[in-house]
């Protein structure tokens, strides 16, 4: 495996920590899904671009739309606890339950 | 020979000159309410000689005038048929027509419309009369509408009082609901007879009379206050005495039961609709006898009175027996009348008090009074030998001897009792024990025009039904012979109805009133019929027309029916299957430690 996948693959890990791994705030694992969405677009287009499968050039696309959506909506839960809590600390989520 | 028909025709053309004079300075004359009091007395007697002609020779007459118009092969021509029914009730109304027109002359005498007040009253005995003479359906339409319309200026009499306007409305609601019935009958017989004339409608032979007969029940249903359209005889009751004495007693809610006794050879023979009678006949005897036993005001206890005999007219009418109950109607006219007219002199002379427990000991101080309310009351029971007893006893003895639905007779014996209960009633609360009114109040009832109306009215209510009942010609046979507790059973429930409720007013004389009971809160308020009937429905049709004129495609269509219920539907549940505790970093965690042991564990295996 060439070191474009390898550098790539790690970036992807990293979001990947990231996201699973975080103190207090809701925003950094929302950051952390928009980096690993940006690494799996970065590699796809390289191995499409590499490899020649040319009929599969609109899936990169595709998958940014669907990034698109996934981003809008976990924005929009974010907005709501936002909204109830004042702020987006993850400990709020446990508080009482109304 | 030539007199029957020519003293008719004058005695109808008598009645019709004073509303002729209406136009002239007559009318502003203030002897007019003597004036009509009198051609109504003419005309009667005028009728007489007819009446006494049929009575003696038995001749009939259809007098057949002006012919109007032919609508391709149907004739429609003005035509009088002066047979039994008409020769006998057109006296009978004409007489309590002239005693209830000098009582009015006296109740009546401060109005200031009192001219109007005849005017009115004439009209509706010529509307009557024409319903009463008619050859054929359309000439009794115009008579049924005409005293419908009359009945609502009457009772509307007092237009400023809100009441009184909503219980002539609703006067002319319940009638035209029945109106649609008579109309469909006269479709009906249009179309599948060709006709509209009495004569022809009774040759013609077919199998089903159902639906025709159907649509004249409807119309008596509504016109002669049934059970089902009801309630606006008791509300009919904000009119003035004078017309509660003659519409909604003796003359307009007859009319539904003398339609069905005018088309009795089509009910003969047809058992559905004589079954259908005798049940709703004994609903409404019964209902409105229970009714009647807590009412708190004199003419709505009279009121109710009327319906429940209007209810066992219909029952004799469903034994199938027309002249019988032909017979009450006469009887019933005398009595009732002159029940109204003793209530309308005692709430006169209490200035306008019609709550019987505001009245009482008015057995000393209106003599002439008491005694007609008692014997009113008496011939009403059915004593024997008034009034009463001759056309009400034998409807009883018909009843319990014919093959007939026993659940209906039980009922009407049970009415009959109930009848003795609520007379008992009245009279003891308006008669007997100390005074419950104002001592400031001036009794007189020393009034001619009052003393004689009620006095024609007493000697018709003793005498009335002795004369009818022996000079007409015999009908249907009576039943002779019966077992003697069948004979005695009018008798015994009625004996049995005073003495309770005698006894059950004397012991709670002095009692304190707790709270009503189910049972009297069922029987005051009317049995709920008004309160759920008057407002429900209107309340759902409003509130349908108002949901689907502004939330169908708006809120409905656009908004709940995908968004908004797919939202709701997904909170729900999820708050109702989520247990979750909204640990997030507790489960990412526990999701990167799985990933990395699978991890190690899968590189270092083998």
């Amino acid at each position: 495996m060439s070191m474009v996948y390898i550098n790539i693959f790690l970036a992807f890990i990293l979001s990947l920590m990231g996201m699973l791994v975080y103190r207090s705030h809701l925003m950094s694992s929302l950051l952390c899904l928009e980096g690993m969405m940006l690494s799996l677009f970065v590699m796809m287009s390289v191995t499409i671009l590499n490899n020649h499968l040319t009929l599969a050039s609109m899936m990169p696309i595709v998958l940014l739309v669907f990034a698109a959506c996934e981003a809008a909506l976990g924005l929009s839960l974010l907005v709501m606890v936002s909204n109830t809590y004042g702020t987006d600390y993850v400990q709020n989520l446990n508080l009482l339950q109304c | 020979m030539n007199m029957f028909s020519s003293c008719m025709i004058t005695a109808l053309v008598i009645l019709t000159l004073p509303i002729i004079m209406s136009s002239t300075k007559l009318y502003k004359n203030k002897l007019y309410p003597y004036y009509v009091k009198t051609a109504t007395s003419y005309a009667f007697m005028i009728s007489m000689i007819p009446t006494m002609m049929f009575i003696y020779s038995g001749q009939e007459t259809i007098i057949s005038n002006w012919h109007w118009m032919t609508i391709q092969t149907m004739k429609l021509s003005m035509s009088f048929k002066l047979d039994y029914f008409s020769m006998i009730f057109v006296p009978v109304a004409l007489f309590v027509t002239w005693s209830i027109m000098e009582f009015s002359m006296w109740y009546m005498h401060s109005d200031p419309y009192i001219n109007r007040f005849f005017k009115y009253l004439l009209l509706f005995l010529i509307t009557m009369m024409v319903l009463v003479t008619a050859n054929n359906m359309f000439q009794l339409f115009i008579g049924w509408e005409g005293v419908g319309i009359m009945s609502f200026l009457l009772i509307g009499w007092w237009y400023g009082r809100t009441d009184a306007n909503t219980a002539a409305l609703q006067a002319v609601l319940y009638n035209r609901i029945g109106d649609v019935g008579f109309i469909m009958t006269m479709a009906w017989f249009l179309l599948n007879l060709n006709t509209w004339d009495l004569q022809q409608i009774f040759i013609t032979t077919n199998d089903n009379f159902n639906l025709p007969l159907l649509g004249l029940l409807l119309a008596a249903t509504g016109k002669s206050a049934q059970f089902g359209l009801h309630p606006w005889l008791p509300s009919a009751m904000e009119g003035p005495t004078p017309v509660s004495a003659l519409l909604h007693s003796s003359t307009m809610v007859v009319a539904g039961v003398f339609l069905l006794i005018r088309f009795h050879p089509l009910m003969e023979h047809n058992q559905t609709i004589q079954t259908l009678t005798l049940c709703l006949g004994a609903i409404t005897t019964l209902f409105t006898a229970i009714c009647a036993l807590t009412q708190n005001d004199i003419k709505k206890i009279v009121a109710f009175s009327t319906s429940s005999q209007l209810g066992l007219m219909m029952v004799t009418i469903g034994i199938n027996q027309p002249y019988l109950a032909f017979l009450h109607i006469c009887t019933h006219a005398f009595f009732k009348a002159m029940l109204f007219m003793c209530s309308g002199s005692v709430i006169h002379s209490l200035n306008d008090e019609q709550d019987i427990r505001k009245m009482g000991g008015l057995f000393k101080v209106l003599p002439f009074t008491t005694t007609s309310l008692i014997i009113g009351s008496l011939a009403l029971t059915g004593m024997p030998f008034l009034t009463g007893f001759y056309s009400k006893d034998l409807i009883i003895e018909s009843a319990n001897t014919s093959n007939t639905n026993a659940w209906a007779l039980l009922i009407t014996l049970v009415a009959t009792s109930l009848t003795a209960a609520y007379s008992t009633r009245i009279m003891f609360f308006t008669l007997l024990g100390q005074p419950r009114f104002s001592p400031m109040i001036l009794i007189n009832e020393n009034n001619p025009l009052l003393i004689n109306s009620i006095k024609r009215l007493l000697i018709g209510s003793v005498f009335a039904g002795y004369i009818i009942s022996h000079s007409i010609t015999p009908t249907t046979i009576p039943q002779m012979t019966m077992p003697h507790y069948l004979k005695m059973t009018a008798l015994a429930v009625t004996t049995l109805g005073f003495i309770l409720a005698l006894e059950l007013n004397l012991t709670t004389q002095g009692l304190k009133f707790n709270y009503p009971s189910n049972y009297f809160k069922f029987s005051s308020l009317l049995g709920y019929y008004p309160t759920i009937m008057h407002r429900l429905t209107p309340k759902t049709s409003l509130t349908i027309s108002q949901k689907s004129a502004s939330m169908l495609l708006d809120s409905i269509w656009l908004e709940n029916i995908l968004p908004k219920s797919i939202s709701y539907f997904q909170m729900k549940s999820s708050t109702l299957i989520s247990n979750q505790k909204g640990l997030i970093k507790l489960y990412f965690l526990s999701f990167m430690l799985t990933m990395i042991l699978s991890l190690l564990i899968l590189n270092y295996h083998g």
